[in-house]
Formats: C-alpha cells, structure tokens, sequence
C-alpha cells in the first residue's frame, strides 16, 4: 500500500502537498473558529467563496484574455470569503441580529446565488458541482508554495499573539477591559479566515477546506485540557488524518479529499469517548 | 507630584459620560487615592456600569474632566474583574491558562511571569488547584480564579462589576475576604459595582451613589444616608452611623443589619 503511494508520487506530488498543507493550514485557523464557536461560519464563508469563483467564470468571458482565468477564480474567491467573514464578524461585534442568523443568511444567499449565476454558463453548473464535491487533484507547485507560506505565517502569528489569541476567543469582554482593541482583532481574523479559506476552496473545494476547518479543531477541543494545546493538536490531526486518507484513497481508488474528510469525522467517535472517559 | 498628588489614583471632576449623543452620567466629581474601597452602587440601569466603562477607558471621557495617576494611563495597570465570564463551556481550560491570560498586554519574562502566576493564586486561595480543570470549580472559586485573573497583572486600581452576583453567602464571603486581605496587604485600591447596599456598607470606606443621572460620591458615612438612598431605590431605608465607621443599614420592613465600614 505504501510502495503504491511512492509510485504515484511523481505524479501527484503536488496534489497531496498542497492537500496537507491545506489541512494544517486550516485545522491552525480553524481552532479560532471553533474556540469562538461559529462553526457555521466556516461553512458560510466557503460558500460566499464558491460564489465568487462562480461570478468568475461568468466575468471570465467579459475579460477575455486580459486577465488569467486561474488569477481571476482565486481573486473573486479570497474576495468573497473575505467579505462574508468581515460581514459576520461586524454583525456579531454590533449585535443587532445574532451571529447565527447574519451567518445563515450568508450561506443561504451565497448558495442560491451560485447556483443561479452560472444556470446558463456551458460548464457553470458542473464547476460549481465540482468545487462543492471538493478534488484536491490538479494543485500545482505555486499552490504547494503559497500554502506552505501562508501556513509559515499563520504559524508564527499564532505563535506571537497566542496569549492574546485565546484572551479573545475565550473571553472578549475581558480582553477589551484588558486594552486589547477587539474590533481591530476581529477584522484581522475575519480576513484571514477568509484569505485562507478563500484560497484553499479554490484548490480543494468546499468539503475539504470545510472539513479540515472544523473537524481536526473539534477532534483537539476534545482530547485537549488547554486551549493553548489545541493550536498543536489540530494541525497535528489534520495531517495526520490527510496523509493517511491519501494513502488509502491511492490503495482503494477512493476521492483522497473525501477519503480525508471521512477519517477526520470518524476520528471524532474516539475523540467524544475520550472526553467522556476523562469526566471534562 | 507631591506626596498628596501622588496618592490620588483617580479624579474626575465635572465628568459626563454617555454613548453617542446620549448623556448617562452628568457631572460626576470624585478622588480615588491610593487603598481605598470604593462602592459604586444605585438601582440597575441608572449609569452604575457606565462610570466603569469611563474608568477603563472604554467610552470617551476629556482629560480634563478625568483625570487618572500615571500608572493607570496605560490598561495594563488596571486589574478588572468581570459580572461573569462568558467563556464557552465546552472550552477546556485549565486554571493555570485561565488566570495566566491575565498577563496579556504586561510584559514580563518568565521567572516573573511564574512569581506573579502562583502569589495571584495564593491570594485568592487556589494555589492548590492550579492544574484543575477551571469546568471542575464550584461557582465560588471560579469568582477567584477570576479575581487572580486580574491580580497576576499586579494592578494598581482593581475594577469589580457586580463580582458577587449569584453567588451564595458561603462563596461571597470567601471573594470579600480575598478582597479584603489583598487591601489589607498590599493597599490595593478597589472600584466595586453592586446594586447591594449592604455589602457597601460592610465593606466600602468611600461609595459613588449612582441615579437620576447623577453620582453622589464621597465617605460611605456622608454617601449611604438614608434620604439619599430612599431617593435613588424608592423603598424606605434607614442608616444608622455610629463610632468607628459603623454603618447600620435598615431596608424596608426587614430588621437592622450590621456593616462595619473600616
């Protein structure tokens, strides 16, 4: 099965680099998301995302050849996963309706909107079908690039604010007390939830980036004491889970995105007994 | 600065604050020095919060009309405890990554950091917890980690917005005890918001009445009078003052209850 895996290296190496470093780099964020709990909002913001790839396609062919295709998708997908996130985070920072209603209604008009902008596109509605089934198939080398950099930065982000960080997600109201300037901080995660999120769905499509941001920041809420321990844990799972389910998907032919995603969620029944067993 | 000066950790004078255009507090005026007691107290809804909110520097206040000691320029020097925490339960935390998040914002190496962590603890009487899982306290001694949450920032002026709230008398003992040890010890000066008039009484040597717009502030004995605060609740409430800072508070047709103010 390993032997397998090796042969078809040469051959999809960047896929499955860039597959990990998508899971770390997300499972790292996702921990915030999760801490905060607005995990919906993971699923929002992917959605507002395929929206913008899907607009895209659609202004691909006003632009015509002035502006790369690959360029524009990525563009309007950071765009709107960036403008979704800022959305949601102002609406819970000024609560005139409660977060979960701002992020349903994200998610429900992204959605719609998807789909209804590229009804009558040739291909539209089989790229749009394609990026919400999620492949991680057809990365290539400045993906794995951009990923590992994002990755780096995000790493030494959270390992430079990481007191302040969990101040945030675990008491807001304290943090402002404290001096902490909490809508500047809201607005910083939001982009980079979108930045991040944006990205990774236009390379692995909504389940996987969906998946590794919440399922590997559960998998740690459960198996962890700390908060803190949870920035370790979750990128750890994520990838662990990721090279595994590749190996597998290789084996027995399986979707690896899927196959990821799966093991992710099957991973949470022993995290769940875990917690239990201990009494936390 | 003089020796005085020095010891005036806080001064409003003619202060007015609000949200937008909306006045809440008008022309407030108080001198918090260094060590003492301060009860802010008054019906819910009348500003209570509102003047702590222009302590933290949360609302906007001119620095003419607030006036506050160089150490407390900076929030780093204010310790603040909340009502309650809105922590998500399903979090894990521990006591130890609960009250060290209190050194956000204060820089200090790690020896420092270590000292601060465990006589904050000590003070508050969890020392022995330090590894427990903070969902495994009672109600009571998540009060405390919280109170240690602010002390681990060694805080010139600690701020408590109604810390006592919920709490049965078994566990606001033990936070008041704390509270008062740590003034009794270290001179730490308080800014505590109640709505309970005889917790003030018991514990405040100085208390801000907050109503109608107004802060009438000032020693607890000249503050907690009786035509004041049948003013500011509407019920009958008769004070009795007598040697030694001794304040009896008598609400409604409920019997005398004793509060020593020093």
């Amino acid at each position: 099965m390993i032997s397998e895996f090796f042969d078809s290296w040469s051959l999809f190496a960047d896929s499955y680099l860039a597959g990990w470093l998508v899971a770390a780099l997300l499972a790292l964020v996702g921990v915030i998301v999760v801490a905060r709990d607005q995990i919906f909002l993971g699923a929002a913001v992917a959605q507002a995302s395929t929206l913008g790839i899907a607009i895209a396609m659609i202004a691909g062919a006003w632009v015509g050849e002035s502006i790369d295709e690959h360029t524009l998708a990525g563009g309007m997908a950071v765009l709107f996963a960036v403008a979704a996130a800022v959305v949601t985070a102002y609406h819970r920072d000024n609560a005139k309706e409660s977060h979960e209603a701002t992020t349903g209604w994200v998610f429900l008009a992204a959605s719609a909107l998807a789909i209804l902008v590229v009804t009558h596109s040739p291909h539209g509605l089989d790229e749009v079908q394609h990026l919400l089934a999620s492949s991680i198939i057809g990365a290539t080398r400045s993906d794995v690039w951009l990923f590992a950099s994002l990755g780096v930065l995000t790493t030494v982000g959270v390992g430079v604010t990481h007191r302040t960080l969990r101040l945030l997600v675990m008491d807001t109201q304290t943090a402002a007390a404290m001096g902490v300037r909490v809508g500047w901080w809201s607005l910083v995660i939001a982009v980079w939830l979108g930045l991040t999120l944006g990205l990774s769905l236009r390379s692995s499509g909504m389940l996987y980036s969906f998946g590794c941001l919440v399922l590997p920041a559960l998998v740690a809420k459960s198996t962890c004491r700390t908060v803190g321990a949870m920035f370790f844990v979750a990128p750890v799972v994520a990838l662990l889970a990721a090279v595994i389910a590749f190996v597998l998907a290789n084996h027995y032919d399986w979707p690896p995105a899927q196959a990821a995603v799966a093991l992710m969620a099957l991973l949470m029944i022993p995290a769940w007994a875990w917690r239990r067993w201990r009494g936390a | 600065m003089s020796e005085v000066e020095d010891d005036v950790m806080l001064r409003a004078t003619g202060l007015s604050l609000g949200y937008g255009r909306r006045t809440i507090i008008a022309d407030v005026n108080m001198e918090v020095r260094r060590g003492q007691r301060w009860f802010i107290v008054g019906p819910n809804g009348q500003g209570k919060s509102t003047l702590l909110r222009g302590v933290l520097r949360l609302l906007p206040a001119p620095a003419a009309q607030l006036w506050r000691h160089p150490q407390l320029m900076r929030p780093d020097r204010i310790g603040f405890v909340p009502q309650r925490c809105d922590l998500n339960p399903t979090l894990p935390t521990t006591v130890r990554e609960f009250v060290m998040l209190g050194l956000v914002g204060r820089r200090a190496d790690r020896a420092a950091r270590d000292r601060r962590f465990a006589e904050a603890l000590r003070q508050v009487d969890l020392i022995d917890r330090i590894d427990a899982n903070y969902w495994s306290l009672s109600g009571g001694q998540r009060q405390r980690a919280l109170l240690a949450r602010a002390m681990v920032r060694e805080p010139a002026v600690l701020l408590l917005d109604e810390p006592a709230s919920g709490l049965d008398l078994t566990a606001e003992d033990a936070l008041m005890r704390s509270l008062l040890d740590l003034n009794h010890t270290t001179g730490l000066t308080w800014l505590f918001v109640s709505h309970n008039v005889e917790l003030a009484a018991r514990y405040a040597t100085h208390a801000a009445l907050v109503f109608d717009g107004a802060v009438h502030a000032g020693p607890v004995g000249d503050v907690l009078r009786s035509d004041l605060l049948e003013s500011a609740y509407g019920v009958p409430i008769s004070v009795a003052q007598e040697s030694e800072g001794v304040v009896n508070v008598h609400i409604g047709r409920s019997g005398p209850r004793e509060g020593a103010t020093q």
